[in-house]
């Protein structure tokens, strides 16, 4: 069994999806979560000066993308076939597309142009998005296949990651993502994850 | 043997690396390009309303990444083992930050902020890049282990795009990309591709 390290800050951030996914696959790993202030002595000892980063026996694997498929592989959760493995990538791919909007507006430092930002967000690119969404995600609230993928997980910890920051239930109306948001927090591992994460 | 059709407008653009891996394999492909006025029927017809799009086995793929992968996998370009195919996934999603400032740059409107954009990807973020990227080449010429992959062939195709638009040596005293470059280059699939492609202006 190999070992496995992954290294981020506290935060869901960008790692979050990453835990999800090892406890998808009940993979055990070392969660290791550094404060802002150790940070800069260890940049440095990354491949690109960023983070999160997995230790695999030794080999450090940066970019949240390539660790999350990396995982997914381990976890039996990255489509049955090289066409669904593409499809679970497009899938993750717009999600990351649509986050690199919620990016945007997050380091926004002028108050408004932020609110700006957030406007257009929530009235206008994120409807957008979820429409598309929705239909690539079938009525058994699956994005790849019939069978629950990284991609279903992946757009799972955006929503979890938006709620704090979005008025109401943002899949409301949403009837096959909202599948998709259950059947990824009806996973065991995952269920018993958020559980832990959520509860203080 | 599937068929398989990608769709882009007629330029290298995003649908390149896609177009270098299918050379290298020797897959043949029905390499399709639309005028920019046959777009807008053409975009509720794809899964996210943009183009690439791969048609393979009934299904339509989208995202240049993914697509690429996908014919990197059937090319035999993706690394031997899901640690070495989790490197080149590094390397490549690396590549994307500076691709946004180049295309940022080239988009900017105003000359000034454009020459300031200029200056701060050829004194800072091509630099910075490129001694990251030296240190996870190896000295054979390879991102992924041993052998040719599609990490590689992305890396070459970014090179070309910055030398188009920043001439120069830039891989001066860099000698894994250099050998990077060289072992692309000698793909007879991709040499073959580089010399008869269609013209276009980007």
């Amino acid at each position: 069994m190999p070992s496995y390290k992954l290294t981020y800050f506290k935060h869901w951030g960008r790692a979050g999806v990453l835990r999800l996914l090892f406890a998808a696959g009940g993979i055990e790993f070392e969660d290791v979560r550094i404060e802002r202030d150790q940070w800069p002595e260890l940049k440095p000892k990354t491949p690109m000066g960023q983070i999160p980063i997995l230790e695999v026996d030794g080999t450090i694997i940066c970019q949240t993308k390539a660790i999350g498929r990396f995982i997914a592989k381990e976890a039996g959760l990255a489509g049955k076939t090289p066409l669904e493995a593409a499809q679970a990538d497009m899938i993750v791919d717009g999600l990351s597309d649509l986050q690199v909007k919620i990016v945007d507006f997050f380091i926004e430092k002028d108050a408004k142009k932020k609110q700006e930002k957030i406007k257009e967000f929530a009235e206008k690119t994120f409807p957008v998005f979820l429409d598309t969404y929705e239909k690539l995600a079938s009525s058994s609230g699956h994005f790849v296949g019939d069978a629950l993928t990284w991609a279903d997980v992946d757009f799972f910890s955006l929503m979890f990651f938006l709620k704090d920051h979005l008025p109401n239930d943002p899949l409301k109306g949403y009837v096959n993502l909202s599948k998709v948001r259950d059947n990824v927090t009806s996973n065991p591992g995952i269920a018993a994850w958020m559980e832990k994460e959520t509860s203080h | 043997m599937p068929a398989y059709k990608l769709t882009y407008f007629n330029a290298r653009g995003r649908a390149e690396p896609i177009r270098l891996l299918f050379a290298a394999a020797g897959i043949k492909y029905e390499d399709v390009r639309i005028e920019g006025a046959d777009w807008p029927a053409l975009k509720p017809k794809t899964p996210m309303g943009y183009l690439p799009i791969l048609e393979v086995d009934g299904a339509t793929l989208c995202e240049s990444t993914a697509i690429a992968r996908f014919v990197a996998k059937r090319a035999g370009l993706v690394g031997k083992d899901d640690l070495q195919q989790a490197k080149a996934d590094m390397i490549v999603d690396g590549m994307k930050d500076i691709l946004k400032k180049l295309i940022l740059m080239v988009l900017e409107k105003d000359e000034i902020k454009k020459e300031e954009l200029k200056t701060d990807i050829s004194e800072k973020t091509l630099p910075e890049f490129l001694s990251k990227y030296e240190n996870l080449a190896n000295p054979s010429g390879f991102f992924a282990g041993d052998s040719l992959s599609w990490a590689d062939v992305d890396f070459y195709n970014l090179i070309e795009r910055v030398r188009a638009m920043f001439p120069g040596d830039h891989l001066k005293g860099k000698p894994n990309l250099v050998k990077v470059m060289a072992n692309v280059k000698a793909n007879p699939g991709i040499a073959k591709w580089v010399k008869e492609r269609p013209e276009s202006a980007f």
